[in-house]
């Protein structure tokens, strides 16, 4: 009994020892050789521990960037990052264990739906399967739900979203694609439809629907397909103009040595560090994970159809993504200014989603509506998408994460289901 | 034999360009070329990786045009549809020709 307890309160209880397992167990199914056996599962570990790292380097960034905020606007300014949320609920939280688990689960169910019933959806974008773990943990836990009963019950409903959004989106994608041989796998999928939907409404329609990928835009704009680049151009204004406004005195005094401004200027720069290191971290993580469930989906679901990230989409439709992220964003910068008038928290624009997601809804609009309802559909997209997670920001705080909301709005969705109907629910009975 | 380093990119270098590896690695498998590093990464720092080919989007074509990567030592191939395996097998086929690893 004394070995047992050992390794489920010494070993098990590590996240990173528990997703080390979890690609050990696919690459034993995959009859993987000892050595790959070993290797992928270290690998793995090691994914995970520096997705820890970054998420440290990003709460440092961020609880300095909530200080100059609070100071220099009178409230509180939100980064809607859900890489942010998922180090801290891994880390600070100590839910890793609980998200690596559902993480698992989500496959499995997954499997079982594509198996037995006619939407043969494989979900294959393994890090937007990390987020949606992510947020069924914090929001089961924040329920009250525990133990195995939290990881099923977010597994099951991790597993439908999985097959619904890629069927929900695939009516549009085998326009897109003129094929149907893949899917769309990627937790923003309601924000997809919703712009589809509003570009229908208000965009150009029959005859004087023209796309926007007859436009040439202008070539420096291609800049902002470089992910990184792009949160910085918009981290790097953010910070030093809070700074400034935080002024010289209170900045100071959070800066040591080094003169504000300066200080303010790198602490944006390392924001981008941390969602850098932590996204390596996830590809790291993800390695060898995706390719043993891919292996496994595959083989016991006959047909199936792999659903796939956003940016399988962008080679189809570029100048709609960059149309995309603008209207997005312009959006989203809305939003900021409007919803704290309504006494909800303020929310900065969020540029990792605002490129794959308002992206990809670009595309999606451009279809529907044309030029006119990409542009409508996406300032529309970009208020959607920033009002959802403001509803979110309540409970975030109450639960101690540190300035920071999440984003990709199906995994937004399934937390309100659970705030707002599971969590009510479980109180009656 | 030398392995031949492929790198596979995207934006952010998580989704789309693992998933066009994993497409690739099955028509590497099919071809019997075996002698591969496969690795996806993230165009900021695929610039300095300086594997023998970079396999990417078709709309990173006016970037990567704009980095300084050695045409003589990285073959860079562009897709359009970045999971067809029927794509990748077309345009990969001469380029492994010309490195050697294939037939």
């Amino acid at each position: 009994m004394g070995v047992i307890n050992f390794i489920i309160q010494n070993i098990l209880t590590q996240a990173s020892v528990t997703i080390a397992l979890i690609a050990m167990l696919g690459l034993i199914l995959q009859k993987k050789s000892i050595g790959q056996v070993i290797s992928g599962s270290l690998k793995t570990m090691l994914g995970f521990m520096v997705l820890s790292a970054g998420s440290s380097i990003i709460v440092s960034s961020l609880t300095y960037f909530g200080e100059i905020f609070t100071k220099g606007f009178h409230m509180q300014g939100i980064v809607p990052s859900i890489e942010a949320i998922n180090g801290q609920a891994m880390n600070e939280l100590g839910l890793g264990r609980d998200i690596a688990l559902t993480f698992l689960a989500i496959f499995i169910f997954n499997i079982l739906i594509a198996r037995f019933t006619k939407w043969k959806y494989i979900f294959l974008t393994g890090q937007a399967i990390l987020w949606m773990a992510t947020m069924t943990t914090v929001f089961g836990y924040f329920a009250g739900l525990r133990g195995a009963i939290l990881i099923i019950v977010g597994g099951l409903i991790g597993g439908i979203f999985a097959v619904a959004m890629p069927a929900i989106a695939q009516p549009f994608v085998r326009k897109i694609t003129g094929m149907d041989e893949i899917a769309l796998g990627h937790f923003c999928t309601i924000g997809y439809v919703f712009e589809a939907g509003v570009s229908k409404l208000f965009g150009e329609k029959g005859e004087k629907k023209k796309s926007i990928e007859d436009l040439k835009l202008p070539t420096q704009l291609e800049f902002l397909q470089d992910t990184y680049l792009s949160v910085m151009v918009v981290m790097v204004p953010l910070y030093v103009i809070t700074a400034a406004f935080a002024g010289e005195e209170f900045a100071s005094s959070l800066s040591g040595n080094t003169n504000y401004l300066m200080y303010a200027f790198l602490q944006s720069i390392q924001f981008v560090v941390g969602v850098y290191v932590l996204l390596s971290g996830v590809r790291l993580l993800l390695g060898e994970i995706v390719p043993a469930f891919r292996g496994i989906a595959m083989r016991l679901v006959p047909n199936a159809k792999p659903a796939l990230d956003c940016p399988v989409l962008f080679p189809y439709s570029p100048n709609a993504v960059i149309i995309g992220f603008i209207t997005t964003t312009i959006g989203s910068i809305i939003a900021m200014f409007v919803l704290p008038v309504f006494g909800l928290a303020m929310i900065l624009p969020g540029m990792l989603t605002a490129f794959f997601a308002g992206g990809t809804a670009g595309i999606f609009g451009n279809l529907t509506g044309g030029r006119r309802g990409a542009i409508i559909g996406g300032i529309f997209h970009g208020f959607f998408i920033t009002l959802l997670p403001a509803l979110l920001v309540t409970i975030f705080n109450s639960m101690g994460f540190v300035n920071a909301t999440a984003t990709d709005i199906d995994t937004v969705t399934v937390a309100l289901l659970y705030a707002w109907i599971i969590g009510p629910l479980l109180k009656v009975f | 034999m030398r392995k031949l380093n492929i790198l596979f990119v995207c934006g952010a270098g998580l989704g789309s360009s693992f998933a066009c590896q994993m497409a690739a690695e099955d028509v590497l498998n099919r071809l019997g070329v075996c002698q591969c590093n496969l690795d996806h990464g993230d165009i900021s720092s695929a610039a300095s990786a300086k594997p023998d080919i970079i396999i990417t989007a078709q709309n990173f074509q006016s970037q990567f045009e704009k980095f300084s990567i050695d045409p003589s030592q990285t073959t860079i191939v562009y897709l359009k549809n970045i999971v067809s395996k029927q794509e990748i097998e077309e345009k990969i086929t001469p380029v492994l020709k010309e490195k050697g690893v294939l037939a």
